[in-house]
């Protein structure tokens, strides 16, 4: 197959998987199935989560014989896009780092479930804020865990010796805290029961499976940051003061090209990352390019949802409007994967300078 | 070591700084209700009345007031020693649009009758205000304001909408502009109303804000009447004095309180992330430092000024404009180090001193009100350094 012909087949698949979003999650359509759903337990709706599985989005990177869609992170990323520009609670991106781990270990009916959405299934991995390493130890509680009261099962990573096993842990019983985030959604507090062993060692897999969450996260930052700067912008192009558009006033003007300059930089980092990662990037040069967009779209996608708010001046600080969702999205997932200072630091350590 | 006398108010502005610290020191020890240090959220009248009662008694409820109107009259260094005592507490900002704002009015523009009337009680806090400026379709454009306020006999008759008033649910009294003449120049049609709230036809319905807090409200007038006396100033005159009470307004939004308790908290957040000690972190935070104590003294040379009677100019828009995004500035960099922490609904670890999100929340509507800070910089380009347009 020639490479012209691969890349209009992607964009024709990454066009699909848009439009199948779409009618899933609609952008710009009513937010109130999202913002009923906001602090309540688990925070998302079942019957969504199901669909999800029904029109596979939830094994799209898992291989074909693994009962996945085996695409690349590119699609997905589109996919990430349109729910966080439709703010969809759904675990999507959490549910895909367990996805990757119940194929490695060859667990194939819990995988089906989970691929199906008729289970949710997340992995307990973190041990402390803001970081991407995986302790592993036998009975540290698990920290933020998303989406938590959702879970039918735990995946547990525990070091034996060098390699970290994998372990399954049944919701039921389980020592399970949950507290509110900023956007409606919730964090889990685990504390780690072992109970069946899937896997003797998954550390190379979580790796890179923490790796790819954090540049799926980093799309659905940016379909957030586009979807609220489109409002902010018909909102400039609408207002009246002073008997004119507000938009007409240079200092706004000035302000929204800064946007829009970010949005692109946002757009063409995580783009590049992706086609970086599809293209088969390894070890630093895979890190490296993930930092590099997992900073952009931290930084971004908070300037500019801080912006939308300020932009759109008193209505923008109330609940009722939707830019403000965003604003909050962005305050969840900006630091989810690492935070931007981490990336900064990962991407200097594995980003070789190139010669001039 | 002696437990510290806490001195009469009348005495507190002839103590030497470092001593008028440990008074303020000792009297929110002995005073300040524990329960209310670092709320999550700006309190409620029936929160924080407790501790606007204890001012009142002690006579500390408005420092930068004269002491002939009862006052305690103090020093703009005195302010700032107290503001940042007050920080360091964690006190809780009390419902003091009548402290602030309307108090100072009055006794610039008011007649005696009125500061008879008014003064006294907010001293007591038997009147709780609140600021009825902004509707619907007049924001940074306060001067195409619609509510009307139509003469009838001895009462003005009042029709129309203000929103975003913050704290309405709580005020017993609000300060009003109105349009008193239809066919005036804009700004010449604007009277300034003081208004009891128990009068038939007011209708307060609050509004939710992103911090998922019933703050502000939308404030509807129909037929209220309103005696006559209650007019300030002269007649159709309102909006010049709106303009002063709008630089007693920016004078205090740009007072370091904000920041300088953000900073404080920026610290022992970085502390228990354990990035204090790091380079990059203690970068940003002699930054953020310095710009504070830079602050604290151009805010001095304003306060300055007015213990002097000068009026202020419109540069005072410089100090909400450096104030405010610096408090912005601070909460960003607490959300990030603050890791997952930074979307947290509560204080992390149910700790109000690691507040993060709050705080970060708090700070996204300080560059909107009080003018917000693209209506500063255009002040500050047209009217103090004479642009052309
Ligand atoms: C938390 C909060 C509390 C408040 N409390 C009160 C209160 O107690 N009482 C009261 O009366 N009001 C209150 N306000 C209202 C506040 O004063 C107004 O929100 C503010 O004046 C902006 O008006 P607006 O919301 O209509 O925004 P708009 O005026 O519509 O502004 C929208 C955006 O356009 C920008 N803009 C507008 N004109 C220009 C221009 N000429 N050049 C450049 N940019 C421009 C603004 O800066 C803003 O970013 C409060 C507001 C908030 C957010």
């Amino acid at each position: 197959m020639s490479a012209a012909l691969d890349d209009s087949d992607r964009q024709e698949s990454i066009r699909m998987i848009r439009d199948s979003a779409a009618a899933v999650a609609p952008v710009g359509g009513d937010t109130k199935r999202i913002r009923a759903l906001r602090q309540t337990l688990p925070g998302f709706d079942a019957a969504v989560w199901q669909q999800m599985g029904e029109l596979g989005w939830i094994g799209l990177r898992v291989p074909e014989a693994a009962g996945g869609a085996g695409l690349g992170v590119a699609e997905l990323g589109a996919l990430a896009e349109e729910l966080g520009a439709a703010l969809a609670p759904e675990p999507l991106v959490a549910a895909g780092i367990s996805a990757a781990l119940l194929a490695a270990a060859g667990a194939q009916p819990e995988l089906t479930a989970l691929l199906a959405g008729t289970s949710l299934v997340l992995t307990a991995w973190q041990e402390k804020a803001d970081t991407l390493e995986v302790p592993g130890t036998a009975d540290g509680q698990r920290v933020f865990i998303p989406a938590a009261a959702g879970a039918d099962a735990f995946l547990l990573p525990v070091r034996e010796g060098a390699k970290l096993a994998l372990y399954w842990q049944p919701a039921a019983g389980a020592a399970l805290r949950t507290e509110y985030t900023y956007d409606g959604g919730h964090y889990g507090t685990l504390q780690p029961a072992p109970a069946r062993k899937l896997a003797d060692d998954v550390g190379a897999v979580l790796e890179q499976a923490l790796d790819d969450a954090a540049l799926v996260t980093c799309f659905t930052l940016l379909g957030g940051a586009e979807r609220a700067f489109a409002m902010t912008l018909d909102y400039l192009k609408t207002r009246m003061q002073f008997g004119r558009i507000i938009g007409t006033f240079q200092a706004l003007q000035h302000r929204a090209a800064d946007l829009k300059m970010q949005l692109a930089l946002l757009r063409a980092s995580v783009e590049a990352a992706a086609a970086t990662v599809d293209a088969g990037a390894s070890g630093d040069a895979r890190r490296a390019a993930i930092s590099r967009a997992k900073v952009r779209a931290a930084e971004a996608s908070m300037l500019i949802t801080r912006q939308c708010v300020q932009l759109s001046g008193g209505i923008g600080y109330t609940d009722q409007y939707d830019v403000g969702l965003y604003l909050r999205k962005a305050m969840v997932l900006s630091n989810q994967f690492g935070s931007a200072n981490l990336h900064r630091r990962r991407f200097v350590a594995t980003a070789p300078e190139t010669e001039e | 070591m002696d437990a510290i006398r806490i001195p009469a108010p009348a005495e507190l502005d002839g103590l030497d700084d470092e001593h008028f610290r440990q008074v303020v020191r000792a009297f929110l020890a002995q005073n300040y209700p524990e329960d209310l240090r670092n709320p999550p959220k700006r309190l409620h009248w029936h929160e924080n009345k407790p501790w606007y009662f204890k001012l009142a008694a002690a006579g500390w409820l408005c420092p930068g007031w004269p002491k002939e109107h009862g006052g305690l009259g103090l020093s703009p260094s005195k302010l700032i020693i107290l503001t940042e005592e007050y920080e360091r507490y964690g006190v809780a900002r009390t419902n003091d649009h009548g402290i602030v704002m309307l108090g100072p009015l009055v006794i610039k523009y008011g007649t005696e009758a009125q500061k008879q009337q008014f003064l006294p009680k907010i001293l007591t806090g038997e009147h709780i205000w609140c600021q009825g400026y902004s509707e619907p379709n007049a924001g940074s454009d306060l001067a195409a304001l619609r509510t009307e306020a139509v003469l009838d006999g001895d009462h003005y008759v009042v029709n129309g909408q203000k929103i975003w008033t913050t704290l309405a649910m709580d005020a017993n009294w609000i300060f009003l502009l109105v349009r008193t003449d239809k066919n005036a120049k804009k700004q010449e049609g604007i009277s300034f109303l003081l208004v009891d709230m128990n009068t038939p036809g007011i209708t307060v319905r609050p509004i939710i804000n992103l911090e998922y807090h019933d703050e502000f409200c939308e404030t509807f007038f129909d037929n209220v009447r309103v005696p006559k006396e209650n007019l300030v100033g002269t007649l159709n005159k309102g909006w010049d004095m709106a303009k002063a009470l709008l630089s007693f307004e920016r004078i205090f939004l740009g007072s370091p309180r904000q920041s300088g308790y953000a900073l404080s908290r920026l610290k022992l957040l970085a502390e228990r992330m354990g990035v204090f000690e790091d380079a990059t972190f203690q970068e940003s935070y002699a930054r953020l430092r310095l710009e504070l104590e830079d602050l604290k003294a151009l805010y001095e040379t304003f306060v300055a000024k007015l213990k002097r009677g000068e009026s202020l100019g419109p540069d005072v828009s410089m100090l909400k404009v450096i104030q405010t995004e610096l408090f912005q500035r601070i909460t960003d960099t607490m959300l990030e180090i603050a890791g997952e922490n930074a979307g947290l609904l509560e204080p992390m670890e149910g700790n109000r001193n690691l507040n993060a999100t709050g705080q970060f929340i708090q700070a996204r509507p300080a560059t909107i009100y009080g003018g917000s800070n693209e209506i500063q910089r255009n002040i500050l380009s047209k009217n103090v350094l004479g642009m052309p347009g």
